[in-house]
């Protein structure tokens, strides 16, 4: 194909605004056929109303898209796929009851004739879709059952929807938010083939050594406006990071050592079980004592979750003992445990930690709305629940449009989980259990809930971590956990493990060490 | 503010796009479509849709009629009225309480029967009673079965699993036919096919009341719907209670990890609900009327939920959203009779205005679309 075009895809003054926020700047951009291009930026910077742009999902307020050369005016997604345009978004949007191939082609359903009636081809699709999920190494069995398959195969099998309709672009909305190492990994290898088999692929990303991995250039993006365009080899990231946040940042968390008080959890033998009556925590036992944080480290679906769901009481407990201050709390409720000093930061924020159409205001009290000074004998005080929203969006630096008043759901996700580790900060428990608390967060977030972390640590609260990022259990913890099905294999002081330790004890390999 | 604001050229899509205004520009926007509509629908069948909309006025008392007969005048009408309109308030708050915890009670009609029937056979023919005893009991009596019922549907859903939709209609099936089968066999009037008339003392509708020169029903349990509705709507609001419901009917697995008793909370939500269907059905089976047709739910079981679709789940913007189904429903005869257009127009202008106020939340999403596109 003949180029009379310099770039395949550029922005000219494309702006963007959102009630209360410019979300795009007049951002000019320009992205050359075959580059492996990252868009860098803090979140609520922009990154994903640009790329919503490009895909068609939102109509720009100014500016223009040239795409091949030409200006075009992309309607909407489906139109964008007809430009060779494909997104993998955070959320990936597939049929749980679907097989693989019958996610794929759902909407291009490719026909044949039976005796003169028409039906879908899914047989000789799953061939060609295993032709090509082998091409690009993409691993995938196309007759298998979406429910069936875990995180990672669906986000592949995203991508092999955006192949499979001939894209040449390839958007990735946060690809790795959800992955484990080694998915990552793997999810990197194919970013690597899909760019030697000629695609364009755009990264939306503020993980820094991912970009360094695979990306050629990057843009740095903040707030809402275009920062810089870097050459990825040529930049430390480093330097990429404090572009991104606008100030010199330390990746590194500084902390003092830990006091360590008396016993505020302890877990004795826990055994529970999942919906299905299979054993997914086996004979669990740790403490955690006041001033220190305490962390589970594990590979995902080990049972660590179902482990802060049980300490809460989201989950039924099978056997086992929960002591909190030396009170057994197997039998409080959800509520009472709260009472008694749980706080909890849940994995899945927007399923669980919030009221998405609620306001501000409203998440800030859900576990507190019930008693002084936010409602007096059954009714709501809202000058009382307006000046704590108020007093928690200064303390925590939650940013939203309209304050208190902003319904959660148009926020952001860092600020969202600001607003839920607010909340329960804010209740002053003796034990704080935060699970994922960084999962999908920029730098300049993830350092500021490092930091509450540690600042509860050292006001005196027992802290239970539990996170699928190694760096961040080895940068906060005093004490380390490893989990590997549903069993804890070792518990050692961070001081006496080193991370290749803790590797292999997460893939079971250590138990006699 | 960073952003100018871009007015849409249309000041018509502006209005109806805002959403700090939606709540009630949409439904004024649908009744007035449906007007509009119904008009052109009255000219095609070749009458004067202006006579006719005056006459369904009339009829229900909202205008003044050019002549009355003795003891009659428009205060009598407009009190028929209200006193129809006082059910379908009680069941538009019965589905609008279970809507805000996201629950549907589509069985405000079965629950209406089985509380009106009790208080008939209970209360209804103890014709000796105290008249402040047996309407005290009355209610009681509604209040409790309606209660009972809702959360009987609200217990089968969080133990079994079983949709309130579902339990809920056939429960309304159940209640009719047995209902039925007990009426005619032990409480029918031979000559109206009916149940037996209840006794006056029972009525929650004072009838013939000699008031200067106009002989009138008082529906003396209207007053007591108005305060309901605001309670309903200070409860919903501003109540710790209230808060719990919106965060069940938004999110119930955020409600959970709260710590709210969602299970314990939904059993409540259809207890109240079915309180007030109860209530609902006590004013219409004891009140406008005084006794059971069998094999036959009543229809304000039903428009209750477009009602209460139409006020927005609103329990003040549920007040003017009965009264005016009530009116359009009441005024057909007259219209008849003053205009020649057929009875059944009237249910056909409520039909439309209640199929408009259906589509409220997606005229909300089109026009906030387009408020935004053109707009911020």
């Amino acid at each position: 194909m003949a180029k009379d075009y310099d770039y395949i895809i550029e922005f000219r003054h494309l702006t963007k605004r959102f009630p209360g926020v410019i979300a795009n700047d007049s951002i000019n951009l320009q992205i050359k056929a075959g580059e492996t291009f990252a868009l860098l930026g803090e979140n609520g910077a922009g990154k994903s109303t640009l790329m919503s742009m490009l895909f068609g999902m939102y109509e720009p307020d100014e500016g223009e898209i040239y795409l091949r050369g030409k200006k075009t005016k992309i309607k909407s997604p489906r139109h964008a796929t007809e430009l060779s345009i494909g997104m993998v978004h955070q959320h990936f949007k597939l049929v749980e009851n679907f097989t693989i191939t019958e996610n794929i082609v759902l909407g291009i359903e490719p026909k044949k004739s039976m005796i003169g009636i028409p039906m879908v081809d899914i047989k000789g699709t799953d061939i060609k879709i295993s032709d090509l999920s082998r091409e690009y190494g993409l691993d995938v069995n196309p007759t298998d059952v979406i429910e069936d398959v875990n995180v990672s195969t669906r986000q592949r099998v995203e991508i092999l929807k955006m192949l499979y309709r001939e894209a040449e672009i390839l958007i990735f909305d946060e690809p790795t938010a959800m992955l484990t190492p080694q998915e990552i990994e793997f999810l990197l290898e194919i970013i690597r083939n899909l760019k030697e088999a000629g695609k364009t692929i755009i990264l939306i990303s503020h993980k820094l050594d991912e970009i360094k991995q695979v990306a050629d250039r990057c843009a740095i993006l903040r707030n809402g406006k275009l920062i810089d365009v870097l050459d990825v080899k040529e930049t430390s990231t480093q330097t990429m990071a404090n572009l991104m946040v606008g100030k010199d940042v330390s990746l590194d968390v500084a902390k003092e050592d830990s006091v360590k008080g008396e016993v505020i959890l302890d877990v004795k033998n826990l055994f529970l079980k999942n919906m299905f009556d299979v054993k997914i925590v086996k004979d669990v036992s740790f403490q955690v004592h006041a001033g220190e944080i305490f962390s589970l480290s594990g590979v995902s679906g080990n049972g660590q979750m179902e482990i802060a769901d049980a300490i809460a009481g989201l989950l039924p407990i099978d056997s086992g003992e929960i002591f909190l201050k030396n009170r057994k709390i197997n039998e409080l409720s959800i509520r009472e445990r709260t009472e008694q000093g749980i706080s909890y930061i849940p994995e899945d924020r927007q399923v669980y930690g919030l009221v998405l159409e609620f306001s501000l205001a409203n998440n800030l009290v859900l576990k507190s709305y019930y008693h002084e000074p936010y409602s007096n004998r059954h009714i709501l005080n809202d000058e009382a629940i307006f000046n704590h929203a108020d007093k928690l969006i200064d303390n925590f630096d939650i940013r939203a449009g309209k304050g208190k008043d902003t319904i959660v759901r148009s926020m952001s996700g860092g600020n969202q989980q600001k607003a839920i580790i607010a909340r329960e900060i804010d209740l002053d428990s003796d034990l704080l259990i935060f699970v994922q608390p960084t999962r999908g967060l920029d730098i300049g977030a993830i350092q500021a809930v490092h930091q509450k972390i540690i600042a509860e640590r050292d006001r005196g609260k027992a802290i239970l971590l539990i996170s699928l990022e190694l760096d961040e259990i080895i940068a906060l913890s005093d004490r380390i956990g490893v989990i590997y099905n549903g069993e804890i294999q070792r518990i050692a002081d961070a001081k006496d493990i080193s991370r290749e330790e803790i590797g292999e004890a997460m893939m079971g390999v250590a138990k006699n060490a | 503010m960073p952003n100018k604001t871009v007015k849409n050229k249309n000041p018509i899509f502006n209005l109806l796009g805002n959403p700090k205004y939606q709540f009630i520009s949409i439904p004024i926007f649908a009744v007035i479509i449906s007007l509009i509509l119904s008009a052109i629908i009255i000219f095609l069948l070749g009458q004067n849709p202006i006579l006719a909309l005056k006459g369904l006025m009339q009829g229900a008392g909202a205008l003044p009629k050019d002549n009355y007969a003795a003891y009659q005048g428009q205060v009598t009408d407009f009190m028929e009225t209200l006193d129809i309109m006082t059910p379908m308030l009680f069941a538009a708050l019965a589905v609008s309480i279970a809507m805000k915890g996201g629950l549907f009670n589509i069985g405000v009609s079965g629950q209406m029967l089985i509380s009106g029937f009790v208080a008939t056979i209970t209360i209804g023919y103890a014709k000796e009673l105290n008249p402040f005893i047996s309407k005290t009991l009355v209610v009681i009596i509604g209040i409790i079965l309606g209660s009972l019922v809702g959360a009987l549907i609200g217990f089968l859903k969080v133990k079994f699993n079983i949709s309130e939709v579902v339990s809920s209609i056939m429960l309304n099936y159940i209640f009719q036919y047995v209902i039925s089968f007990f009426i005619i066999t032990q409480y029918v009037d031979p000559v109206t096919r009916q149940s037996r008339v209840i006794g006056e003392n029972a009525r929650l509708t004072l009838m013939n009341v000699e008031i200067g020169p106009y002989k009138m029903r008082i529906p003396i349990f209207f007053v007591i719907a108005i305060l309901v509705a605001i309670f309903m709507h200070f409860y919903m609001n501003r109540t710790d209670q209230g808060f719990e419901i919106s965060a069940i009917g938004l999110n119930q697995n955020a409600a959970l990890y709260a710590g709210i008793k969602v299970n314990h909370r939904i059993i409540m939500i259809m207890a109240i609900s079915g309180a007030l269907a109860g209530l609902a059905g006590v004013t219409f089976y004891l009140g406008y009327r005084a006794s059971i047709f069998p094999n036959q739910l009543s229809s304000i079981g039903f428009d209750s939920i477009a009602v209460s679709l139409l006020g927005n789940n609103n329990p003040i913007g549920i007040i003017f959203s009965s009264l005016l189904i009530t009116i359009i429903d009441r005024g057909g005869t007259y219209m008849r009779s003053v205009s020649g257009v057929e009875q059944e127009i009237a249910a056909v202008i409520s039909g439309i205005i209640l199929l408009f106020s259906a589509m409220s939340s997606y005229m909300k999403e089109v026009f906030g679309a387009r408020y935004r596109k053109g707009g911020k």
